[in-house]
């Protein structure tokens, strides 16, 4: 379970790029955050990963005050969440194979292991044929494959992504999403952010509106 | 624990790999800074060891007055054998010292037939042990001999010996002066292709964070390029000052005359090359281990 508790995060006076947003999403929800360009989304994803710190506010996960993890020890958490981005962040000199296994090789499991793991979520995003290919020589659609393998090969029970459509056109952003949805069905908890009403409205189980950092709204169809 | 090891070694393979030409460029410069440390070591060895040659047969060799009596001859000799210093003591007659001077001149045999009497003087030749050469107690007995009556020169070769240590030494500070800046230079220099390892390696180091990984984890492929840039260059610089040694008196010793003795390059021993190595390895080390510590905020 996530629980974000009287958020606030400025980056520069006197603008508040998150203000008093508190939430609860419950392990395995499907949740959508949307709003304008600079509505805070991103704001909040990197928050949640605890790539950034609130100004102020608490943030749980599993009951842990993910805030007050020392430094050295965030590690602990990133290797329990996966992470897409919109501009993919791939290792473009590497396989797709080894971008895959990194978050493996980083936990230090064998290498036959990882082969196994690798193969099965690469057939899952329907990439298992492409493995040995550079990402560079992939369609854009593909390469956002690779990245959410990257972000599901561990199994995480929290996946984030943060505008992962972004760069797609309509029917790959359709294929992308229905790819969450999958692992959402398998058990993890998955927060969108995303600005694409369409895919909002088809997927959305949970919808959370913001504007100007604040909430303004939410939606459960769930 | 060994699929971590090898993961680190494939991946510190595939990034050395991956930059060649700047890892090249470093491991030039270090195998250039440990070269020059290593002909200046391999000299000093020749200079120490000759002038430990020197050492363990110095000589000195008393003149005396010529006509002098048996008795007074005898004498001088006795006083000479005394001390505990001394190894041997043996006479050399005019006729001896004429006859020497032939054999080791035979260029001047003409000059030696012109001459009408035997211009050598009667000498007494001593020996000091090993120990004790050109110590103090040494110093001080031939310079009181050099009083005593009936001998008229003595003819010493502490000054050689002694000049033979300060070259020895001097060719050490030499090139651990000159071995001493290029090793700085070669440790900027690894620091700075480091840095740019990492710099190129942003979008990498940023996705290892991402996926859960540690400080080590991301640290440990540097270090382990620093350590192989190093060992790979001070290996070569060993290579090459080997090539050097048994090159040099071919193509260069000859002309040097006299000074070729003095020139000679000796092979670093073991604990010396182990030294060239394990140094290249700390400089490898340290020069990216300082550069990953500062440039790598994780």
């Amino acid at each position: 379970m996530i629980e974000l508790f009287h958020i606030w995060k400025q980056y520069q006076k006197p603008y508040w790029a998150l203000s008093d947003v508190t939430l609860q999403i419950d392990d395995g929800d499907f949740y959508f955050i949307t709003g304008p360009s600079g509505s805070g989304k991103t704001t909040l994803l990197r928050t949640i990963f605890r790539e950034i710190l609130p100004t102020e506010g608490q943030i749980l996960i599993n009951g842990i005050n993910i805030l007050k993890i020392h430094d050295n020890r965030i590690y602990t958490l990133r290797r329990t969440m996966g992470i897409v981005f919109q501009d993919f962040r791939l290792m473009f000199h590497r396989t797709v194979f080894d971008n895959v296994a990194v978050p493996l090789q980083v936990v230090g499991v064998g290498r036959k292991e990882i082969r196994r793991r690798v193969f099965n979520t690469l057939q899952k995003v329907n990439l298992h044929q492409k493995m040995w290919e550079l990402p560079a020589h992939l369609s854009y659609g593909e390469q956002q494959r690779v990245a959410i393998a990257r972000a599901v090969v561990n199994n995480p029970e929290i996946i984030l992504a943060d505008e992962p459509t972004g760069n797609l056109d309509p029917e790959l952003a359709f294929e992308i999403v229905t790819l969450f949805k999958e692992f959402n069905k398998q058990g993890a908890t998955v927060i969108i952010g995303s600005h694409d009403r369409e895919l909002i409205r088809h997927f959305g189980d949970n919808i959370l509106f913001l504007q100007k950092g604040k909430i303004v709204g939410k939606e459960a169809h769930g | 624990m060994i699929e971590k090891v090898k993961f680190f070694l494939r991946l510190t393979g595939n990034n050395l790999w991956q930059f060649r030409t700047r890892n090249l460029f470093s491991v030039t410069i270090i195998c250039l800074s440990f070269l020059t440390v290593g002909i200046f070591m391999s000299l000093s060895n020749n200079l120490r060891d000759t002038a430990r040659e020197l050492s363990s047969n110095m000589s000195v060799a008393f003149y005396l007055e010529p006509g002098l009596s048996p008795a007074a001859a005898d004498a001088i000799r006795q006083e000479i054998s005394r001390p505990a210093f001394v190894e041997s003591v043996k006479s050399v007659t005019p006729a001896e010292a004429l006859e020497r001077f032939r054999t080791s001149f035979p260029e001047l045999a003409d000059i030696v037939a012109g001459l009408k009497g035997n211009p050598f003087p009667p000498s007494l030749e001593l020996r000091v042990n090993a120990k004790a050469s050109a110590s103090k107690e040494v110093v001080a007995f031939v310079e009181g001999m050099k009083k005593r009556p009936g001998v008229t020169d003595v003819l010493f070769n502490q000054d050689w010996v002694e000049k033979m240590q300060g070259f020895s030494r001097l060719a050490g500070a030499i090139g651990a002066f000159l071995g001493g800046i290029l090793i700085l230079t070669s440790f900027f220099i690894i620091s700075n292709v480091v840095k740019l390892n990492v710099f190129a390696r942003k979008n990498e180091i940023e996705i290892l964070r991402m996926v859960g990984g540690t400080n080590l984890f991301i640290r440990i492929p540097f270090w382990l390029e620093g350590i192989t840039l190093g060992l790979l260059g001070s290996l070569l610089s060993l290579g090459l000052l080997f090539i050097v040694i048994r090159l040099f008196p071919v193509y260069l010793g000859a002309s040097l005359g006299a000074l070729q003795e003095l020139l000679r390059f000796r092979y670093p021993d073991l604990t010396q090359a182990i030294a060239l190595l394990c140094g290249g390895a700390a400089t490898g080390f340290i020069g990216s281990a300082t550069s990953v510590s500062k440039f790598l905020k994780v």
